[in-house]
């Protein structure tokens, strides 16, 4: 698929979210849009999938280790076939499969059940390393936040998956900046983000997270590492897409009036 | 067979049988394998061992990530470390995705923990896993009980604990005795003045005591509630309305284990007068195991004591 229509579809994932927030009432949108593109790149280009076979033991995997921005990996589950759109509209009410947190037995094609911060390098490690103990030649994909940094079980992991060579997990670090309580600068203390991971025995690559033909490249070149698990440091922008989202932090987690939708899906390209 | 002669061999050796038999079979360490004494598994199944340092939380988080991808990950470590360090990645990601992942938890109890002291003493852990759904708890007896547990339990859907001990156990059952899945099991029926219910490695005082009862005429049943969860509560209230009276014996803390569990089922329809034996809500301390049982009110004596007890409650 080229550029053009990875961003296509990566617009097309962020509207979703936006319907699905202003019409179910609840979920994180900019934590969303700040992944947007790179789930897109994966869902669209990268990984190996069949989504009328959402169990095929050699799909690569996925893990949100960051749950919260789940409305946008919804969609792109959705997108590719994996439900009906129209249930994204359930998200967190009663009955629905879409659980405010990723659930993995009620939602086809979610590979982990993840939510609380800090687990999902683990998760995606003990997935890499069964592929290798069952000779299978999958790759497996997380994205953590960068205010999830903080959570100590992130370099347990680091540390045991670079003893293990694990060189078919490559991890996305979402740096927007932000986490709950403001700047990750203001509350916690992750940087140098790279020289850390650097530290931990990764390979580690800094790409723009909104730029699909970075991501795509930065991957190419993480599958090329083959003693290395990979650590992509992705510069992003919590609600990018929408102007009145960047830079306000309580889009972490709030809920469109009539007039901020219309004006959400018109920024992102879309007709109300 | 050989003799299985301490609980940590059991697991083992039966791991060693599990993972000659069945290929999804992995052992995850938290440099714990030289705990379970399992360099033979190592030497015999290098592919098979996922050593991860000292990183329970992460060892759990890695469990669920294998699970998810069709192996069966064995996590053997201090039963605390799993159950309190690794409690939420237990919970939430192994327990509420219900995935097929075996905990084994040495150190459980006061004899277990012995002369650690309390921080690898651990009377707690089977009223965390109580609360959490879908699991499955097993308290063996002995080596061979584990051993047996293991093999009974492998195929089992959803996450499983198992508790261990130091390996200073005394036999109870001969090798070969099948594990009593999911069903309590009568050990002693000598008639229905007193019931003695426990699990664990009490059990052989809980023997002694109904002995020693029988000495003075009184009839007690023995029964050995070795599956925690699922409680097999149909059995246990059939035990309870014969006897009208109960002493549960348990090398943990009183609340949220076995005395809990059976209190329960006396409150919900099987009425009968119940005395808790196990540590009455304090932590243990450094000694040597059986000492520390006694000191703690799990002697004969107090079993004795506590089952006439009992049954002086029935007469009022």
């Amino acid at each position: 698929m080229d550029i053009q229509a990875l961003q296509d579809i990566s617009l097309s994932l962020r509207r979703d979210v936006v319907e699905m927030v202003y019409r179910t009432k609840d979920g994180h949108p900019s934590p969303s849009f700040s992944v947007a593109d790179i789930i897109t790149a994966l869902y669209f280009e990268i990984m190996r999938l069949d989504p009328s076979n959402p169990d095929w033991e050699d799909r690569d995997r996925f893990v949100l280790s960051k749950g919260h921005s789940c409305p946008v990996l919804y969609a792109a589950l959705a997108k590719k076939g994996y439900f009906p759109r129209e249930e994204l509209f359930t998200l967190r009410y009663l009955n629905s499969h879409l659980q405010g947190h990723p659930y993995a037995p009620k939602t086809k094609g979610l590979d982990a059940t993840t939510g609380s911060l800090g687990n999902g390098v683990s998760i995606g490690l003990g997935m890499a390393l069964a592929a290798r103990i069952r000779r299978k030649d999958y790759q497996v994909y997380a994205i953590t936040g960068d205010g999830e940094l903080g959570e100590g079980m992130i370099w347990e992991a680091a540390m045991a998956a670079s003893h293990h060579k694990a060189s078919n997990l490559t991890v996305f670090i979402d740096n927007n900046n932000y986490q709950s309580g403001g700047t990750v600068g203001e509350v916690s203390g992750p940087y140098p983000i790279e020289d850390k991971w650097q530290a931990f025995g990764w390979h580690v690559q800094t790409i723009d997270g909104h730029d699909i033909a970075q991501i795509l490249k930065a991957v190419e070149n993480a599958r090329l590492v083959n003693d290395k698990p990979s650590a992509i440091v992705c510069k992003t922008v919590k609600g990018n897409g929408v102007s009145f989202m960047v830079g306000e932090n309580s889009w972490h987690k709030r809920v469109y009036t009539d007039e901020e939708y219309k004006q959400a899906i018109k920024e992102l390209g879309g007709a109300v | 067979m050989s003799t299985v002669d301490s609980t940590r061999i059991g697991f083992r050796d039966a791991l060693l049988k599990l993972a000659t038999e069945r290929e999804d079979v992995v052992f995850v360490s938290t440099d714990s394998l030289k705990v379970v004494k399992g360099e033979p598994f190592l030497e015999q199944f290098p592919d098979r061992v996922v050593e991860l340092g000292i990183s329970e939380q992460n060892g759990v988080g890695v469990c669920s990530g294998l699970a998810a991808s069709g192996l069966l990950p064995y996590i053997c470590t201090y039963a605390g470390f799993l159950t309190m360090r690794a409690c939420e990645q237990m919970r939430t990601f192994v327990s509420y995705p219900n995935l097929k992942v075996r905990f084994v938890g040495a150190n459980g109890g006061l004899h277990g923990g012995n002369r650690e002291g309390v921080s690898h003493q651990f009377i707690e852990d089977v009223g965390i896993l109580r609360g959490m759904p879908n699991f499955t708890i097993l308290c063996p007896a002995d080596g061979g009980q584990v051993y047996e547990a293991m093999l009974a339990s492998a195929d089992i859907d959803g996450p499983v604990y198992i508790r261990i001990g130091s390996g200073r156990e005394d036999k109870v059952f001969p090798d070969g005795t099948p594990f009593p899945m999911g069903k309590i099991r009568t050990l002693v029926d000598e008639g229905n003045d007193v019931a003695l219910l426990a699990h664990g490695f009490v059990l052989g005082r809980v023997l002694e005591a109904a002995k020693k009862l029988k000495e003075e005429g009184i009839k007690a049943k023995v029964v050995e509630v070795a599956t925690i969860k699922p409680l097999d509560k149909e059995g246990l209230a059939e035990v309870l309305n014969a006897t009208g009276c109960a002493v549960t014996v348990e090398d943990h803390t009183i609340i949220n284990g076995l005395g809990s569990a059976v209190a329960e089922v006396i409150a919900e329809g099987a009425p009968a007068h119940l005395i808790r034996l196990g540590l009455q809500d304090v932590y243990g301390e450094s000694g040597f195991p059986e000492e520390l049982l006694d000191a703690y009110g799990m002697r004969v004596e107090d079993i004795v004591s506590a089952a006439k007890k009992a049954m002086s409650r029935k007469k009022l």
